[in-house]
């Protein structure tokens, strides 16, 4: 695939006058997708798709296009050269854009790493391990690629095998454990670990129902249900243009006025090497970029563009200024004593369907899902209803923050929207004060 | 597709029980002013197919970008392979004798089409609505976009079925916020609401300039505004909230996949038992409820589904009664109960699901004005930005851009921040009234995710202002 992009890379390179600057984006994915219900195959099958984005610049103006290849020179060749004509004809009725900056220092990065990952075994293990139960989820696993070339002689290629399972299992009384398995390679052991963890969380969510009222509850946030939060100040906590028009949530932080508890920290870390480096415009992204130190904002996400529009220096952010691998470091809250930490409380092990219910001052709603127990004397007394928070960032990692654990969880974004999800976070476990359940 | 082409893939058919071949091309086209600046345009086709097998008690798909012969037969292979593999190993195997031969078309009308406005003329136009946005002096933040969206599909199966379709939409947006001190509020038009079928004569019948110049006001006056208070009350709600509300406590609960399981490990279940279709009280007596892909212009019309089902109008629920689910032929056959045109696929490479089309509300006898007047003490909640409903679609919370006191009939004080919750069960059964055609909005949204692997999809729905009584509505910190 890497010389088909280069190939193809080099035929357009080829077409361009000495006023044009074009930039090329290569996203592919060769995908086995199997979903399950009760224990059962669903739906199963295979995605192959290759995505090409032409970016043409030329005298201070841009316009792209993205198109579907075949891999097959004969049949591409000819509708990539069209479209090049097309981008030509178009480009000259559009204003200059002052916002324009792209990579031209030719920083070329390769990142491979491919294992043999058969589908079809990891299916019948799947399928074998989990006969008798009621188990809904799905299996996504084969090859994700990212290229990026230019014609100013720059290349990057970030190629890596995968999959991600993501599962949760119900018992009788409708409750469930949620569990995630991804990796490059598949380890049988590994699974068979995961799978008697979940039969013994089974047993307890069999315990008879413990109904929750409104009210203030000292909770644990597992690094899922806390990353569910961290999701949502993602919403452009970290984005400079947001803070400066106003609709980040973290807005009185980035202006000094609000401050989170002093063990917070977040960084842009992206050296677990999950997500590629590069620039959709060519720029290297810094390995580590930090957001918030010991609770105070201390830097955005800066894209080109917002470098341009703000006068301020990029960090080669996205144009959506989100973070990709997102890094919250670690407390020191026993993971193992966890149970005892809270002792009295509500232990949270997912969140869903995070919405703000107050932007301008960072307040959250959302909703327990999968796995949340009422934790009695640092024991697990039974399962919660489902029942609706509403708090803000403020409070979860500010004032009302007891503590985060000492072991942070690498979680790889299961989704799946157009195509598979390179995004990741490596989180702690959080303990809470007085978290509000409205409904 | 070229019709050669077409000629030869039919001969690729594999001799199974049954083969479909789903050919999709989508053509999108994003232009957005930001701040008076035309952001980087977005152009995208996206073409492929997806090839689906069942075939001695197993199922697969293929799909691929690679519409060679070559591709096409690796495609038909996967499917295959995957119908070979998941012999025994299915949840179900469809009964495929029910499976029709379904001929015909349908396509979008575009009284001024697309293709044959300028970028130039997109974008100009784009630039004055900016600068209508921008009309008051503590506007921070403002901008103006249109997406359009076509998308031409070929079905083709083992039945001789052919249908050929092309949907084609456009969603025209606008954002305007104001800040007042360190406060921001936002006021948008057509961000979760305002697609249609249409082309570029959407805007013969919406004056954007007037509609900016609206939005820039109101922004200002909610960034001075008081947050709402919190209390029980009575709330109107306009067509832009309401679309959110039936949506997420109809649509989804009455999702046929949801109830049988399916979604549990992403989107959620539903609240709805299979016994409930034919008994059970949803709503009011005024609630009436339909699948109705048969309305011109409305965002999910159209004459077939993605697996070939022709699509009529059906009551999901009516005089307040639920009658029938949002599920497709191959999930109705699961659960024996009423079927609707309903299965559908993003695009080529995702499989169809049971998805909602065109889920409408429809209008009742009450003016606005009478909803209003009967009204000694409420609020009127318009234009959703905050969703968030529980797995089994219950207990919801909806934050709406600006709120209106009503106070002895008359809309009075404006209101920041409303918000309301509640829990789906009781909230329909406090339905009080229905507005009448003069308050119906033909409406729709084109961000509905659902699925594993995931989908993103369009999805239509009409309605009129309503009224509820004993709503629980708040405010901000």
């Amino acid at each position: 695939m890497k010389d088909y992009f280069k190939k193809i890379s080099e035929f357009l390179f080829n077409q361009l006058n000495s006023s044009e600057v074009l930039i090329l984006n290569f996203d592919a994915e060769q995908t086995d997708f199997v979903r399950f219900n009760k224990g059962k195959i669903r739906q199963a099958g295979n995605v192959n798709q290759i995505n090409l984005i032409i970016n043409l610049i030329s005298k201070h103006k841009t316009l792209r296009t993205s198109t579907r290849l075949s891999a097959d020179f004969n049949r591409d060749s000819k509708p990539l050269a069209n479209i090049l004509d097309f981008l030509r004809r178009e480009i000259v009725e559009l204003p200059n854009d002052p916002y324009l900056m792209y990579e031209k220092s030719q920083s070329s990065t390769n990142k491979t790493v491919q294992n043999n990952i058969d589908a079809y075994l990891i299916t019948d293990a799947i399928v074998d391990k989990f006969k008798l139960l009621d188990m809904v989820g799905v299996l996504s696993s084969g090859n994700i690629i990212k290229g990026f070339s230019n014609s100013l002689g720059q290349r990057n290629w970030h190629e890596s095998t995968s999959f991600n399972f993501d599962w949760s299992v119900y018992s009788k009384n409708g409750k469930a454990v949620k569990q995630n398995y991804s990796d490059q390679k598949w380890d049988q052991n590994i699974f068979d670990r995961l799978f008697s963890e979940c039969t013994q969380k089974l047993h307890v969510i069999d315990y008879k129902e413990q109904k929750i009222i409104p009210g203030e509850y000292k909770v644990y946030l597992s690094p899922s249900a806390l990353n569910e939060i961290i999701d949502m100040m993602s919403w452009g906590g970290f984005s400079y243009k947001a803070n400066k028009i106003g609709s980040s949530p973290l807005h009185l932080m980035s202006k000094g006025e609000k401050e989170l508890n002093k063990i917070v920290s977040f960084s842009e870390n992206l050296t677990n090497g999950i997500s590629p480096t590069f620039h959709s415009d060519g720029f290297i992204k810094p390995e580590k970029t930090n957001l918030i130190i010991n609770g105070k904002y201390n830097k955005s996400l800066v894209s080109p563009r917002s470098s341009l529009e703000y006068s301020v220096k990029h960090n080669a952010a996205e144009y959506y200024e989100s973070p990709v691998s997102i890094e919250l470091e670690p407390g020191e809250i026993k993971t193992e004593e966890i149970l005892t930490s809270l002792k009295d409380g509500i232990y949270l092990n997912n969140l869903w369907y995070l919405n703000f219910s107050d932007r301008n001052n960072g307040r959250i709603t959302g909703l327990t899902r999968f796995g949340c127990f009422k934790v009695s004397n640092g024991e697990y007394v039974g399962p919660i209803n489902t029942m609706r928070f509403d708090e803000t960032i403020y409070n979860i990692l500010g004032e009302k923050l007891i503590g985060l654990t000492d072991n942070q969880q690498l979680l790889m974004d299961s989704s799946t929207y157009e195509e598979r999800s390179t995004y990741n976070s490596t989180i702690p476990g959080a303990l809470v004060d007085s978290f509000k359940m409205t409904l | 597709m070229d019709k050669d082409f077409i000629n030869i893939v039919k001969t690729m058919l594999p001799k199974v029980d049954y083969c479909s071949m789903r050919f999709v091309n989508k053509y999108s086209n994003i232009i957005n002013v930001t701040r008076n600046v035309l952001e980087p345009i977005i152009i995208s086709e996206d073409e492929g197919v997806m090839i689906t097998v069942f075939h001695n008690g197993g199922s697969g798909y293929g799909a691929t970008s690679n519409l060679t012969k070559q591709g096409i037969q690796q495609a038909i292979n996967s499917a295959v392979h995957w119908a070979e593999f998941s012999k025994e190993k299915l949840t179900y195997f469809p009964n495929l004798s029910e499976m029709k031969t379904q001929s015909g078309d349908y396509f979008t009308t575009e009284d001024k089409p697309w293709s044959q406005i300028s970028m130039k003329d997109k974008t100009s136009f784009l630039m004055e609505i900016n600068r209508a946005l921008r009309s008051k002096s503590k506007i921070t933040n403002w901008g103006a976009g249109i997406r359009y969206n076509s998308i031409e599909t070929l079905f083709l199966d083992t039945n001789n079925s052919n249908i050929h379709q092309k949907i084609s939409y456009l969603l025209p947006q606008m954002i305007v916020a104001a800040e007042h001190k360190k406060e921001t509020q936002t006021r948008t038009f057509g961000g979760h609401a305002h697609a249609r079928q249409t082309g570029y004569d959407i805007f013969d019948n919406i004056n954007m300039i007037e509609k900016a110049k609206q939005l820039s006001e109101e922004a200002v006056e909610l960034s001075q505004s008081p947050n709402c208070e919190n209390k029980i009350t009575q709330a109107v709600i306009a067509p832009d909230q309401m679309i959110l509300q039936i949506h997420e406590s109809i649509g989804h609960p009455l999702e046929l996949d949801r109830i049988l399981g399916d979604e549990r490990n992403y989107a959620g279940s539903s609240f709805v038992k299979p016994d409930m279709f034919g008994n059970y009280i949803y709503g009011s007596k005024c609630l009436n409820v339909t699948f109705n892909p048969t309305i011109q212009s409305q965002l999910a019309s159209c004459n077939f589904d993605d697996d070939g089902t022709n699509a009529e109008k059906q009551y999901l629920i009516k005089d307040g009664v639920l009658l029938r689910p949002i599920g497709g032929l191959f999930s109705s056959q699961r659960i024996d109960l009423d079927y609707v045109a309903c299965s559908r696929a993003s695009s080529w490479n995702r499989p169809p699901i049971d998805r909602m089309g065109n889920i409408n509300l429809e209008p009742g006898e009450n003016t606005f004005d009478q909803i209003i007047s009967s009204v000694d003490d409420g609020i009127f909640l318009e234009t959703n930005n905050s969703w968030s409903i529980d797995d089994k679609r219950n207990k919801f919370q909806f934050g709406c851009e600006k709120g209106t006191l009503i106070k002895n009939g008359k809309l009075t004080n404006v209101v920041k921040n409303p918000n309301y919750r509640g829990i789906t069960e009781n909230f329909w059964k406090n339905l009080s009234k229905v507005g009448d055609i003069n308050t119906h909005k033909i409406l729709g949204t084109s961000n509905c995710g659902k699925g594993e692997p995931n989908q993103t999809i369009f999805v239509g729905h009409a309605t009129p202002t309503c009224l509820f009584n004993n709503v629980d509505v708040f405010g901000g910190v």
